[in-house]
């Protein structure tokens, strides 16, 4: 049993190098950046599910997500905002956090629609993840089935001024507890469970490595571990082994 | 083939007829376009060779599973489609459960070959002779398969993942006023419980 309100809230700022007490520019700038964050919020919306209906009402001329600075992207790695419209499944799941750990940070995460907070009317599918904050650190849940254009944007709102004021932050806690992320993962798909991203590299490189990046989680992982090879380029078709006309 | 929407022509004539020459099964006509034939799992290639080579049924359109696990049995429904009469047959044919071994008709009809590794994922049941049983859609499932009655879903989920409370401030408003939820889980489950079949 997970309450919504148990997911940790990490206070912004605390590890911030430069949060600058004695330099007022500085605050100045962090201002200013946070203020530029939220008001152009590049949007991956990955559909798995009927909620991604709602989205383009809410993107198109009736409710126009763009004067909030919202606009569809097609690139994991140039969006910020992850948008999980609707049922997970276990397979689907995969693909979710290997988008997810492609993003460049800041990146967050919104659940659309009931199915992402807790399976929704797939509750007893045994082929649908129920939480997503279990695998990833979701930022926002727009609950409904399905939420309407009017809800989406008012809970986009609310991110924004999120962001705005520097609490939504949850990116952060995918490096700090990182364990109990990839536990979560391993406990779906098996312990060979490995994501092409370096998660545990990028912590330390980014400075937001914490007591529990390390676990027994990623103890597992390290045991089969195989380093990331780049991808062979092939040109030509493949044979087909099994076709005959 | 004689063309068959010629006026006076009738297809149940023809099908019935044709039908005759294939032993112990059993014809219904559940609609006048749609005729369940019921028959012992031997018979059913022969009955197929028949559509196909005599009928013109070149188009296999699913086959559907279905568990009897009371009669120890699983049921196949083969459904047929010819696009001279048509008529849709489906051919109905009974396996037992416990070794849920049949043949595989891939090499009467190709798309046969998805729809029995479909099987093979969902229920268990092998088909002799057919291209590829690996995993098809369930690619991540390690467990047994899922769509056989004994495997217990709910046990499942709240085996693998368990349940996150979601209790918004409107729920609770709409529950004070008497609305909410009408029919807990565990009320549905025990409904299920009385009735013994599920």
């Amino acid at each position: 049993m997970t309450d919504l309100r148990t997911i940790p809230v990490v206070a912004a700022g605390e590890e911030r190098p430069s949060g600058g007490q004695g330099n007022l520019l500085a605050r100045v700038f962090d201002e200013l950046t946070a203020f530029c964050r939220s008001r152009s919020l590049f949007m991956l919306h990955y559909c798995t599910g009927c909620g991604a209906v709602e989205l383009p009402p809410a993107m198109t001329s009736r409710f126009d997500m763009e004067r909030l600075g919202i606009q569809p992207m097609v690139t994991p790695r140039q969006a910020d905002i992850l948008l999980v419209t609707g049922y997970v499944s276990t397979k689907t799941l995969k693909r979710i956090i290997l988008t997810y750990e492609q993003m460049n940070s800041p990146k967050y995460v919104i659940g659309i629609c009931s199915c992402t907070v807790n399976g929704g009317m797939y509750w007893q599918s045994y082929a649908t993840a129920k939480k997503l904050n279990d695998y990833l650190p979701v930022d926002m849940y727009i609950a409904g089935c399905m939420p309407r254009p009017e809800a989406v944007i008012s809970g986009l709102r609310e991110l924004i001024a999120n962001i705005r004021a520097g609490r939504s932050d949850y990116w952060r806690d995918y490096y700090r507890r990182y364990d109990h992320y990839l536990g979560n993962q391993q406990r779906l798909f098996g312990e060979n469970w490995q994501t092409p991203t370096d998660v545990i590299a990028e912590a330390r490189h980014y400075g937001l490595f914490g007591p529990e990046t390390l676990g027994e989680h990623t103890a597992l992982l390290e045991q089969h571990q195989t380093p990331l090879q780049p991808f062979e380029m092939r040109l030509g078709l493949k044979q087909d082994k099994g076709s005959s006309s | 083939m004689t063309p068959t929407d010629a006026p006076g022509h009738d297809v149940t004539t023809t099908l019935d007829f044709l039908l005759q020459e294939v032993d112990g099964l059993r014809t219904r006509w559940v609609a006048p376009r749609r005729l369940r034939v019921d028959l012992p799992a031997e018979t059913l290639p022969a009955l197929l060779e028949l559509l196909k080579g005599r009928a013109g049924y070149v188009h296999l359109s699913a086959i559907s599973c279905v568990d009897w696990p009371d009669d120890g049995q699983f049921e196949l429904v083969y459904h047929t489609w010819s696009y001279e009469l048509n008529v849709l047959v489906m051919a109905h044919i009974r396996i037992p459960r416990d070794p849920g071994v049949y043949l595989s008709i891939y090499d009467l009809y190709r798309p046969a070959a998805f729809f029995e590794r479909d099987i093979h994922e969902m229920f268990g049941l092998w088909f002799e002779g057919s291209p590829d049983m690996g995993k098809f859609i369930l690619t991540e499932w390690e467990g047994p398969p899922p769509m056989r009655k004994e495997f217990d879903g709910e046990a499942w989920v709240m085996e693998q993942f368990g349940w996150q409370e979601y209790r918004p401030e409107w729920l609770t408003e709409i529950e004070a006023k008497g609305g909410g939820i009408s029919k807990r889980p565990e009320q549905l489950r025990g409904d299920k419980g009385e009735d013994g079949t599920a």
